[in-house]
């Protein structure tokens, strides 16, 4: 599905995108995320493809705002059964009844949402949209409003049961860990989309720098290169000279950024791409930990799983020899002001 | 309550009540819709002319309505109707003395309303009639109760403005709090006292029921839809 919109107003956008299975539209908040989802929905003044011209009420969209909007007045299959206002009273209970036992929650039917967890209102108002038959969902955030600590297996729920569905979802997010599980990840920054792509595609091989911060690229280090033989790239930075998998339009001489995952700082054994640099910084962050290596003036940014802490017994200030596997560096043409 | 007056008087003034509060409901809503969601030029004098008979003194109000709905007033010229010292000006008059009474509780009814429900709602394929009918008077209506019931007690108790409008004609256009004046002039203290009495059982009654509104609406407002 090809979504084109142009709107002024509350932000300015104009941009097109593809919308493949379940789609992450990812950006940090107040680049018009929720405005696009809105517009396309009906609910603010744009101008755009598809549904052109339609009124809200007749959009055959399924929206969910990031706190779901269930009607706190009403159960949760009256919810469900709004949409179905056309069918006689028995036939709306009963449809309602179904799209509720499709998300799994037919057993809450009669429960006020009052009554139920963030996760149980989300299906229940996914139920809702359902119901409506539409063409495409748009969510907005949809894993913002649940649990920190249950949210991955309360939305893995929930996403396996829309790709069983098939139905085209446009979900708005800054939430890297949705954006991993989407089948088609479009970025959003200020200046306007700014790649699209499948996830592994974004996530690996950002387009730009802001992409690169926005997928988790925290150590971005200015480089230049030095030679290059069709595959990989020798680049020099300040952690030394580097070994870098060649793309596109890169040249000798070139500045260029590199891009390092603090996921990916302590990758392997190998030859390549050593640095040795003091550890500093150390600090846990739930399941795992967080520190950086001092090379020289730059710290590069880690995360250790909490099991490879015990095995190298880390502890700051101690000096550590890291290999960077070359695969998994990245380079973006450009210097670094955006 | 050995009056007869009394009766008609606290009838009358019931009368006035009820049909001003009607009247409150259908100006006060879509006012208080627009005061609550929407900009636009000119909104914050229209708040103060709204709430303005909340510090305007009440013979000032009535003065202005006198002149307004009296024999030569412009009313009586264009219109050639004189609702001065007539139930209708009683009407006119508490109308706009209680505004801002029913239109704070209407606004903060509407306030406190999640705009997402309504754009949500829209989504649905509920058109505006579906929204009001089925979303946004199931969900406000205690705060709209509330503000309607606070405006009929100040009716009740209304002086300044229904003297300077109404005059005090015995059944006519005499309200309670009047009559009340009035025997304590006569040294009627007896009949004054039944009267008095009476208003504030009612006034206690009224008060009482809003603030169980206001409690139940609370409880309409989970926290998990905002």
């Amino acid at each position: 599905m090809e979504i084109a919109y142009a709107l002024e107003h509350p932000v300015k956008l104009e941009l097109s995108l593809q919308v493949r299975g379940f789609t992450v539209l990812l950006g940090e908040s107040g680049v018009g995320k929720t405005s696009l989802l809105k517009a396309i929905a009906g609910l603010i003044p744009a101008r755009g493809q598809p549904f052109a011209g339609l009124r809200a009420e007749a959009r055959p969209v399924g929206y969910l705002p990031q706190h779901f909007a269930l009607f706190p007045h009403l159960r949760a299959w009256q919810n469900v059964a709004f949409p179905l206002a056309h069918l006689p009273l028995q036939a709306r209970r009963q449809k309602a009844l179904a799209y509720l036992e499709l998300m799994g929650m037919a057993e809450l039917a009669e429960r006020y949402p009052r009554q139920m967890s963030g996760g149980q209102q989300q299906r229940v108002a996914l139920a809702r949209a359902l119901a409506r038959e539409p063409q495409i969902l748009l969510l907005d955030e949809p894993t913002s409003a649940l649990d920190v600590a249950t949210r991955e297996e309360v939305f893995a729920g929930v996403l396996e049961r829309l790709r069983s569905l098939q139905i085209p979802t446009l979900a708005a997010t800054h939430d890297q860990w949705l954006a991993q599980r989407a089948d088609w990840v479009a970025v959003l920054t200020k200046a306007g989309l700014a790649q699209q792509g499948s996830s592994e595609e974004v996530f690996t091989r950002p387009a730009s720098l802001e992409v690169a911060r926005l997928v988790g690229f925290r150590n971005l280090l200015e480089a230049t290169v030095l030679a290059v033989d069709g595959v990989w790239v020798q680049v020099q930075t300040p952690l030394g000279i580097l070994k870098a998998p060649y793309r596109n339009g890169i040249s000798v001489g070139q500045r260029v950024m590199l891009g390092v995952r603090p996921e990916e700082v302590f990758t392997q054994e190998g030859p390549e791409n050593r640095i040795r640099g003091q550890v500093r910084n150390l600090r846990v962050q739930g399941l795992r930990l967080r520190g950086e290596l001092g090379v020289g003036s730059v710290g590069l940014a880690f995360f250790l799983p909490r099991y490879k802490q015990a095995q190298l017994e880390l502890a700051e200030g101690q000096w550590l020899e890291v290999a960077l596997e070359p695969r998994f560096l990245h380079l973006i043409p450009g210097s670094g002001t955006i | 309550m050995s009056d007869p007056v009394f009766w008609q008087t606290l009838r009358l003034t019931l009368e006035v009540g009820l049909v001003s509060t009607l009247i409150l409901l259908l100006l006060g809503l879509p006012l208080g819709w627009v005061l609550a969601h929407k900009r636009f030029w000119g909104k914050r004098v229209l708040e103060s002319v709204v709430l303005l008979p909340l510090t305007l003194p009440p013979t000032v109000l009535g003065f202005y309505l006198l002149l307004l709905l009296g024999q030569n007033g412009p009313l009586a010229q264009f219109l050639g109707v004189t609702w001065a010292f007539r139930f209708e000006g009683l009407v006119v008059g508490s109308v706009l003395f209680s505004l801002p009474f029913a239109l704070n509780g209407y606004r903060e009814a509407f306030r406190s309303l999640d705009l997402d429900l309504i754009q949500t709602a829209r989504t649905l394929g509920a058109g505006s009639r579906r929204v009001w009918l089925e979303v946004i008077l199931p969900i406000t209506w205690p705060g709209i109760l509330s503000g309607s019931i606070l405006a009929f007690a100040h009716i009740l108790g209304e002086f300044g403005v229904v003297l300077m409008v109404g005059g005090s004609l015995p059944g006519k256009t005499q309200m309670v709090s009047i009559y009340i004046y009035d025997q304590v002039q006569a040294l009627q203290f007896g009949r004054a006292a039944e009267a008095s009495g009476v208003l504030l059982v009612v006034s206690f009654a009224l008060v009482y029921l809003v603030r169980t509104l206001e409690d139940a609406w609370r409880l309409r407002m989970p926290s998990s839809t905002r």
